[in-house]
């Protein structure tokens, strides 16, 4: 493989890393409590603003146990004063409230914060680059890369686990999933749904959470990255198919990879994840890995 | 240059002027019951309306559209700033009405009128510019608007102007267009163009860099940087330079790394980064931590740079990473000249920190646009295009400032800088370097350099 070919396919991983773990916190509401919720980009956001105040303050590490669980709060309780009383409302005026939701946040932000970027370091143990070609024998000559982006990658990953192996293998999870297939019977047998969807939305702002904190030294911290992240993570989330988190994960590293390919080619660039929505679409029409039911 | 003794226009110091004679006039015609239109010049355009002249009340409204929201928004603020301070002297006297020469503007609003302002968002978007400039012009009634900080938005307001037949005094706008093919004559450009750009930084480049340099450039997809590359192309050719490759990219783009590892593949040497605001922060940001100005290729050390800089992106991507980069810029606040010191002062002193390049472009233009309606003594659009073409001013900046009446471009001195970095700087807002000032000359270029037509005086 040369080393052209590598760093393309590395690129398209971690662009894809990034997607996933936007998407990921969109497709567990979406498929658990059946919200589309354009609040998400803005949870995102507040992830990122609130790890480069805390990051600053006391340090990355303290802000990797401090803010994921902040957003956990922060998403608890809008599920509980706001979200709860649209589950039964048609999807239009759950993408009306969200996304107003998600404008209130970020005018908030830009309010307090101003509207200049705000730099966020690299913490110094993931700055520099990594060389690459001391480490992998096939690759010729020097080839670095960006130690941070590497990290974004292995936490994507292990969010991804982390989530599939609570949904897979606990309690809660068997739950949730079977309040996912029929809530209705699940209150029958005296199972208190209402409290476990409040958790799996605080879940979903939690890795928003997460995403906003290992993506903000990336993106740099400013109050249009809620809104520059939505629109490719429901695209991620639709591709992959509404509520699947594989299917997330498979669509997120397809339209990475889209995109890491097709850079040189500027027009076609600009389109191609659209173009990627809508082939899929046409073939699979609820998405590569959707289940039938759902928004059906 | 200094004052202009032999400026028609220039009365200042002769005892008595053509303004103190309309004064007088005027307080003579009110005490004898008739208007003092019988003095104005051009008496027999007062009948005719064009745009939101004739202006009906006490007092006359600006409007200010900049934006608000996208990736330029930190521009827009500031270019707020600058425009309630513009009011503010244009009302009370003080900052560079100190310092203008020729000068009519007397502190006591315009014409004998309060000025009032409107502000609008541009949302760094064409569509949305033309929207909230139209609602000025149409709901609040402006007599002339200023703003923004994109050149696509700048030239569509242009074309708004133009139709509308309301004067536009644009922002913050870098594309060769803006003068170039799109020029209108209801629009003026104080700010320096990509052009300029080009001609200035290609010859340090060169003597900087070598001249058997590789660049591989990274260009917002809309106007600016459409002509910002073709320049920069043009003028480090001439020096020798090989251009590799270029990638349009989105603007707005949060995440550059595809387009950085295409950089990375490739055999350049320098990247140039067709990129402002705050796509510029984070393709730099991002080109930092990918180790590009570590890295050596072709035997050399690799070097970014940033031809349109500013002191808000170079704030926005910190001092490490701009450490040693070049561009240009139109302005600095460190410029010792005195009307770029008595802005920056009193700028300071009502918002405790220095303002932009943005920001000084725009308070320049509102008060070159109200000097221009005292000298025309009227508002009416075509008389104050007349006396804005080919006036010569000092005192808004370093030297003098001539605005073309053949495509509506200023020209005047502009700025080679580079980042300074963490070391060297001294505070917060001490960002870049003066490497050099290029004198006005060295940057004029003949007015059919790029086609276009400005249009007619009065709108169809």
């Amino acid at each position: 493989m040369s080393n052209a070919v590598f760093l393309q396919l590395l690129t398209g991983l971690q662009l894809g890393a990034i997607y996933m773990l936007i998407a990921l916190g969109l497709t567990l509401i979406f498929g658990t409590l059946g919200v589309v919720n354009f609040a998400h980009g803005a949870l995102f956001m507040l992830g990122a603003y609130l790890g480069v105040i805390i990051a600053g303050e006391t340090g990355f590490l303290l802000a990797i146990l401090l803010v994921p669980p902040l957003l956990f709060l922060i998403g608890l309780l809008l599920e509980r004063g706001i979200i709860q009383h649209f589950y039964d409302r048609p999807h239009t005026d759950q993408i009306l409230v969200t996304f107003g939701i998600a404008i209130v946040v970020q005018e908030a932000l830009k309010w307090i914060f101003g509207a200049n970027n705000i730099p966020f370091p690299t913490p110094s143990w993931g700055s520099g680059v990594v060389m690459l070609h001391e480490y992998l024998p096939f690759l010729d000559g020097i080839v670095v890369y960006p130690q941070w982006r590497l990290i974004l990658v292995v936490v994507s990953l292990v969010t991804v686990l982390a989530l599939f192996g609570l949904l897979q293998f606990t309690r809660f999870g068997l739950v949730v999933r079977a309040g996912m297939r029929d809530s209705e019977i699940l209150r029958f047998l005296g199972i208190n749904i209402e409290r476990r969807f409040a958790i799996v939305f605080g879940l979903g702002a939690g890795i928003a959470g997460i995403a906003g904190l290992f993506g903000g030294p990336v993106t740099q911290v400013y109050p249009g990255i809620g809104m520059a992240y939505l629109v490719p993570s429901f695209l991620v989330v639709v591709i992959g198919g509404m509520g699947s988190v594989p299917g997330a994960v498979l669509a997120a590293l397809l339209l990475g990879m889209a995109l890491s390919f097709s850079a040189e080619y500027s027009n076609i660039q600009q389109i191609i994840i659209y173009l990627i929505a809508v082939i899929v679409l046409l073939v699979r029409p609820r998405g590569l890995l959707g289940k039938k039911g759902v928004l059906e | 240059m200094s004052d202009r003794p032999d400026d028609p226009k220039n009365n200042r110091g002769k005892g008595f002027s053509r303004r103190d004679f309309l004064k007088t006039s005027a307080v003579t015609g009110a005490i004898a019951g008739a208007g003092p239109t019988v003095f104005t010049r051009n008496a027999w355009a007062e009948r005719e309306a064009i745009g939101n002249y004739p202006v009906k009340g006490k007092a006359v409204t600006f409007g200010f559209n900049v934006p608000q929201t996208g990736a330029y928004a930190d521009e827009g603020a500031d270019e707020l700033r600058a425009y309630k301070l513009a009011v503010k002297h244009l009302n009370n006297g003080g900052g560079m009405l100190e310092t203008m020469a020729p000068n009519e503007l007397t502190g006591q609003g315009v014409l004998g009128k309060k000025v009032e302002y409107v502000s609008g968002d541009t949302q760094t978007d064409p569509d949305a510019a033309r929207t909230s400039a139209r609602r000025m012009i149409e709901r609040d009634k402006v007599i002339m608007w200023g703003g923004g900080s994109s050149s696509a938005t700048a030239i569509a307001q242009q074309y708004l102007a133009q139709e509308m037949g309301v004067v536009y005094m644009c922002g913050l706008t870098h594309s060769n267009d803006t003068t170039g093919k799109d020029r209108r004559r209801y629009g003026f450009r104080h700010f320096f163009n990509a052009y300029m750009s080009g001609k200035a930084l290609g010859p340090v480049l060169a003597d900087a860099y070598g001249t058997d340099r590789r660049a591989y450039h990274l260009t917002a997809d809309y106007t600016w940087g459409h002509t910002q590359y073709d320049s920069i192309k043009q003028f480090t050719e001439a020096e020798g330079w090989t251009t590799v490759n270029n990638i349009m990219t989105p603007l707005g783009s949060s995440d550059y790394s595809q387009f950085l590892t295409q950089v990375l593949n490739s055999d350049a040497d320098v990247l140039v980064l067709n990129h402002y605001g705050q796509d510029m922060v984070n393709s730099l940001t991002q080109a930092v931590q990918f180790g590009m100005r570590d890295m050596q290729k072709n035997g050399k050390d690799m070097q970014i740079v940033v031809p349109l800089y500013s002191r808000l992106m170079a704030q926005g991507a910190g001092a490490e990473n701009i450490d040693g980069v070049f561009g240009s810029t139109a302005w600095n606040w460190a410029l010792e000249d005195e009307g770029s010191q008595a802005f920056t002062k009193t700028f300071e002193a009502e918002y405790g920190f220095p303002p932009s390049q943005a920001a000084q472009t725009c308070y320049v233009q509102t008060l070159l646009y109200a000097d221009a309606c005292e000298r025309a003594g009227t508002f009416y659009p075509p008389e104050v295009i007349k006396a804005l073409e080919d006036h010569r001013i000092t005192g808004i900046g370093p030297g003098e400032a001539h605005y073309r009446k053949g495509d509506h471009q200023c020209f005047k001195d502009m700025l080679v800088v580079q980042g300074k970095g963490p070391a060297e700087k001294e505070g917060e807002y001490d960002l870049l370097k003066i490497y050099q000032q290029v004198p006005r000359e060295d940057v004029t270029y003949p007015v059919d350099t790029f086609p276009g037509k400005l249009g007619p005086y009065r709108p169809a």
